[in-house]
């Protein structure tokens, strides 16, 4: 079954006796492109890692489809919740041995055939060629692309993505959203994508949401 | 045991004298070279002569029981000491450490102690001392080593690691999953020191209690035959503790939802 709704009712997070995340509410409907704006510091990162459950809040609640998303089966959750994090992270290997890893921890029952790894890899914006190269020589936008290939594996239906163009150029960074656009469009993903700029976040259009110290301060369309 | 035509001779306080002569000719010898070791020389020589004596003495009581409870917490007391010890080494040192580092050693040299003991050398009664507590030393005392090494490895890699278990996790990967590289390379660097004994045993070195054996008379066709037993002793105790420690230790940088534990890393 699909995820068509989460809920964040009153979420607080506290670390190291800082509070991060101040009562943070936000209903995120399956199937739109949402952005978290806002500052360096702000808190974005910190609330992306709390709807896969990489951390839990201090206190508040998460539902998902109307269920308290602590007593949903953890693993299934993060393969339906798909974080790729803000800087990629690149196993040993190829490009393809990477995108094997869902199978090889377990996260996939069989191993993905060409044509879903070509598959992938396209949504994601690379071409085949990339599935014999050393993953870790590639540019980081590449890399970037690769993380998304990968998680894209386990059939998300939500994708984090914390500050995929961070380290991109103009150019690079359009084409990727554009990658990411059509993921949302003609895959149906609920896409929620953390970025610092403005123009990136009109580019990908969706809802803004704009967050300052630790708190949502405006939600605009 | 079979015996040579060989009478042991014995070291007098006065052979033991001759014997600190040639520590002080190092001692000589660092003075000349500017080493600056004379010192610790000195107090390694000390030692080495205080502790023995006093450890002969407690053997030599030891071994006159005929008790067995006795004997089995003596041994107890290695594995507690060698529990601290390994904790002690370590630059994150939790309170509940020396517990599992107990737990795994007791597995590892327990089970291969027991099959030396009981099944392979069928000692009467099955506590005697003479075979219990040297086999019993040597074997807690690799484990010890192991153990330092496992800890040690296992911490420094998931602390390096930690991206790429965030990134396993994230996949849908269980912590055990996302760890299991860290775990293999700690288990094999507990136990690659142990393969290379057994690789360069008899060529390069020949070990120390065989030696012994040999010295005190015993043929060195049986010598080998024990070192052989204690060498396969060595390998299994040294793989279990391992094994078992690093599956301990893992657990304590993830909850039991999959997700790292923060402060497990300061
Ligand atoms: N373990 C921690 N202990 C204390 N403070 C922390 C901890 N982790 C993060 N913070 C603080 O929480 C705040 C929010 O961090 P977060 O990473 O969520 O910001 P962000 O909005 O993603 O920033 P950026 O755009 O730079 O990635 C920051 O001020 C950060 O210093
Ligand atoms: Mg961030």
């Amino acid at each position: 079954m699909k995820i068509t709704k989460i809920e964040l009712i009153n979420i607080c997070k506290v670390k190291n006796e800082r509070t991060i995340l101040k009562n943070v509410n936000l209903k995120i409907i399956g199937g739109k492109r949402y952005i978290f704006f806002g500052p360096s510091g702000s808190g974005k990162t910190t609330l992306l890692r709390l709807i896969n459950r990489m951390d839990d809040p201090t206190s508040g609640e998460i539902l998902i489809d109307g269920h308290n998303i602590t007593e949903l089966p953890i693993l299934n959750l993060r393969k339906k919740i798909g974080l790729v994090f803000q800087i990629p992270v690149i196993f040993n290997g190829t490009v393809k041995d990477n995108l094997m890893a869902p199978y090889d921890i377990g996260a996939i029952n069989s191993p993905p055939n060409d044509a879903e790894l070509k598959h992938v890899l396209k949504l994601s914006g690379l071409n085949n060629n990339f599935l014999i190269r050393k993953a870790s020589e590639l540019s980081i936008g590449e890399k970037q692309r690769v993380n998304i290939a990968r998680m894209l594996l386990n059939k998300p239906d939500v994708l984090l993505l914390d500050e995929p163009t961070s380290a991109l150029d103009n150019s690079s960074a359009t084409r990727l959203l554009e990658s990411i656009m059509e993921l949302s469009k003609v895959n149906g993903l609920t896409i929620i994508m953390v970025t610092h700029q403005l123009e990136y976040a009109r580019l990908l259009g969706g809802q803004i949401i704009d967050i300052q110290d630790g708190a949502i301060i405006n939600e605009q369309l | 045991m079979e015996q040579f035509n060989y009478s042991l001779i014995n070291i007098n306080s006065f052979d033991l004298l001759i014997g600190l002569g040639l520590i002080l000719i190092v001692v000589g010898l660092s003075r000349w070279q500017n080493l600056m070791l004379e010192g610790e020389l000195i107090v390694g020589a000390i030692r080495t002569l205080i502790q023995l004596i006093a450890i002969g003495y407690v053997l030599k009581y030891i071994f006159s029981l005929d008790n067995w409870y006795l004997i089995l917490s003596f041994i107890a007391l290695m594995i507690i000491v060698a529990s601290i010890t390994v904790t002690r080494r370590q630059k994150k040192q939790t309170k509940e450490l020396p517990y599992l580092i107990g737990i795994a050693i007791t597995a590892g040299s327990g089970v291969s102690i027991l099959v030396a003991t009981q099944i392979i050398l069928q000692i009467e009664p099955w506590y005697e001392p003479y075979y219990l507590i040297p086999l019993a030393g040597m074997v807690i005392g690799n484990s010890m080593n192991a153990a330092t090494l496992a800890v040690e490895r296992i911490d420094s890699e998931i602390k390096n690691k930690r991206t790429e278990i965030e990134a396993y996790l994230a996949l849908g990967a269980t912590s055990k999953k996302a760890a299991s590289s860290c775990m293999k390379a700690a288990m094999r660097a507990a136990m690659i020191p142990t393969i290379n004994s057994m690789m360069v045993v008899g060529i390069v070195s020949l070990p120390g209690m065989m030696t012994g054996q040999i010295l005190s008379g015993t043929s060195p066709i049986i010598a080998v035959k024990y070192q052989i037993i204690i060498m396969y002793m060595i390998a299994f105790s040294v793989a279990v503790s391992s094994l078992i420690l690093t599956t301990l230790r893992f657990r304590r940088y993830f909850t039991r939802n999959h997700q790292l534990i923060e402060e497990a890393f300061e």
